[in-house]
């Protein structure tokens, strides 16, 4: 192998004669003389024409405030920290990007357990100051103002082992359908039972109303009720003990 | 007495003033271009005082040629098209889309107007170091070569000057283009000028002289140096007569107007266009489409010589028309093909190209002028 690699290689001119060298000629203006008549462009004129991209293209990212159940998951996961959750109205904590800092990685959308951020195909937003970048609520949850002007949507298939260009006169579509939760089930669970000083904290934060409690014998008791628990892990991060933890379902 | 004496004076200044305007008009009016499709508009025009002055000069047939088609507006328009059809051509065959953006409906055709537009209206920059006369009117006095060659080349009965010297003075002024750029990259005054210079000096030498016994071999075949008269001559077309002074006038022709084989002089890509590296402006403007109207000139030789002139089938209704038509139509058909080029080679060495120019195409040129020698005392011309 080591011979192999150190072996010197010489390169020489090739030693044509005239007829290759006229064959060469031939071949070169015939091969450009069809592509002048027939060519095989490869520039999309971007405006004008956009590119299809896959369904999981990380793009911008648009929220339904449905589905949201204030869980945190995703400001806790951002590792570009751009991620705000800010207090609304309804007492409820929903999620603001700001887009200064978002690094497009998609971990949050990832990471939500209800599906409430939704990726989009969008990528190609101009902001007209640095104060604009920062996305509240109420702007994630229309998708982003854009100025369009494709009416051809490019795509790429591979034919014979080529890449293949087409070019299909419609629309792109740029937002996604929520695809279904690929990540694991998780539940709430009581890991340590022992530890619980009954303080009721898990009762109050859990968004689904999954955890109940009861007194019994001047005790209070808690109990997690499977169908309603999203895994969301919200009582988990709020208990004070480390009773709670998350396990798959 | 005083007073009549003038006034005599007066109407006899008046009559000859009107003799020389008659005299004139008659010498403009008895070598008109016939077009029959605007005949009957002329003819309503020549009856107007003033407009058919106007009307007989740019019909007379010297002023046509050297203004109108085949000079200086046909070469505008060949230059407008060529550059653009240049640019087309290439990007399709690298598979790109080429100008586009302005006049996009019709394919960006008027890209080259809107450059030549910007070249105007952008400041002209003189360096320091640079010749300042001769920087500024060199590129304007190469146009005096350029143009002057279209005096001589006909188009049917559409000429300037008809004189049996026409192929040498114009092969002769083809041949100063060269030391006019030579003399543009001395007055810039800068490295890449120079070597510039030095790759065109060494390339002028290179194609000059196969160039020269080319034509020279065509002069030999139709025994006369009279291009109206090498035109009729030609039942056959000359290229079939003597398609290897036709190969040797091409590659030369391709390697005077530093077409991509042998675009060694200017050479954008390591030289950044070599003699013309200082120019901006109008100025650039003018030095770069130099090499395009050297083509263009080029290929009306290339024309005359080779594909018959003005001679093709007759078109109905244009008259004197239709020999210029069919002479500018070749000589735009020679530019394209020279255009194709550049998207097919990619450039040779100064070395690779001068062996070619020194030893083959000077050998093949010799081989034409045998050839040219043999059909002429062989009485082979029809």
């Amino acid at each position: 192998m080591r011979s192999r690699i150190t072996r010197r290689v010489r390169i020489k001119t090739p030693d044509l004669n005239l007829v290759d060298r006229v064959k060469g000629h031939i071949d070169a203006i015939v091969t450009a003389a069809f592509q002048a008549i027939f060519p095989d462009r490869i520039t999309i004129q971007y405006p004008r024409e956009r590119r299809d991209v896959p369904d999981n293209f990380r793009g911008m990212i648009q929220f339904d405030i449905n589905k949201c159940i204030s869980c945190f998951q995703c400001s806790f996961v951002c590792p570009a920290n751009a991620i705000m959750m800010r207090g609304a109205p309804d007492g409820r904590y929903y999620p603001c990007i700001d887009y200064t800092r978002c690094i497009f990685c998609h971990f949050c959308v990832d990471t939500c357990p209800r599906g409430a951020l939704l990726r989009t195909k969008i990528h190609d937003v101009a902001f007209s100051s640095m104060e604009e970048m920062f996305a509240t609520t109420e702007e994630l949850i229309e998708p982003p103002e854009m100025l369009r002007e494709d009416d051809t949507v490019i795509r790429y298939r591979i034919e014979n082992g080529d890449l293949v260009l087409e070019k299909i006169e419609e629309i792109a579509e740029l937002s996604t359908r929520p695809e279904i939760q690929v990540s694991p089930a998780k539940l709430s669970a009581c890991a340590h039972p022992e530890n619980c000083i009954a303080c009721t904290l898990c009762y109050l934060t859990c968004p689904s109303n999954a955890i109940s409690v009861k007194v019994v014998e001047g005790k209070r008791t808690f109990e997690i009720d499977p169908k309603l628990c999203t895994g969301c892990g919200l009582c988990v991060k709020e208990c004070p003990t480390c009773t709670l933890t998350l396990i798959e379902r | 007495m005083a007073v009549s004496g003038t006034s005599r004076q007066k109407q006899t200044d008046e009559v000859m003033e009107l003799t020389l305007v008659n005299t004139v008009f008659q010498i403009f009016s008895s070598n008109m271009m016939d077009i029959p499709v605007i005949k009957p508009l002329v003819d309503v025009l020549m009856t107007v005082p003033i407009v058919k002055y106007l009307v007989a000069l740019i019909l007379w047939k010297p002023f046509f040629a050297v203004i109108l088609v085949p000079g200086l507006t046909g070469l505008m328009l060949s230059l407008l098209f060529i550059i653009w059809f240049e640019r087309k051509l290439t990007a399709r065959i690298q598979w790109r889309m080429g100008p586009l953006e302005i006049s996009r409906s019709i394919g960006g055709i008027l890209q080259p107007l809107a450059d030549g537009m910007r070249y105007f209206f952008q400041e002209i920059i003189i360096h320091k170091e640079a010749h300042r006369p001769y920087f500024v009117q060199f590129p304007i006095l190469a146009f005096i070569p350029v143009l002057l060659p279209v005096l001589f080349i006909p188009a049917g009965t559409v000429y300037a000057i008809r004189t049996p010297y026409a192929l040498p003075v114009i092969v002769s002024l083809i041949s100063m283009i060269p030391v006019v750029i030579m003399a543009i990259g001395w007055a810039s005054n800068s490295r890449l000028a120079f070597i510039g210079t030095v790759r065109e000096a060494f390339m002028y030498f290179g194609y000059e002289i196969p160039f020269i016994i080319a034509v020279l071999a065509m002069a030999v075949l139709y025994g006369t140096s009279d291009l109206y008269l090498i035109v009729e001559k030609q039942r056959v077309w000359g290229i079939a007569l003597n398609p290897i002074s036709a190969l040797v006038f091409l590659i030369t022709m391709a390697m005077a107007t530093s077409r991509l084989p042998f675009e060694i002089a200017e050479a954008d890509q390591e030289i950044a266009f070599g003699p013309f590296v200082e120019y901006s402006g109008i100025l650039f403007g003018l030095t770069m489409t130099l090499a395009y109207e050297k083509m263009y000139i080029l290929g009306l030789l290339f024309s005359v010589l080779f594909l018959g002139g003005g001679s093709g089938p007759p078109l109905p209704f244009l008259g004197d028309l239709t020999p210029v038509i069919w002479l500018y139509i070749k000589a735009v058909i020679i530019m394209c093909i020279m255009a194709f080029l550049r998207a097919v080679y990619p450039r040779y060495r100064i070395d690779q190209a001068l062996r070619l120019g020194w030893t083959y195409l000077a050998g093949l040129a010799v081989v034409s002028v045998v050839i040219a020698g043999l059909i002429s005392a062989g009485g082979l011309l029809p």
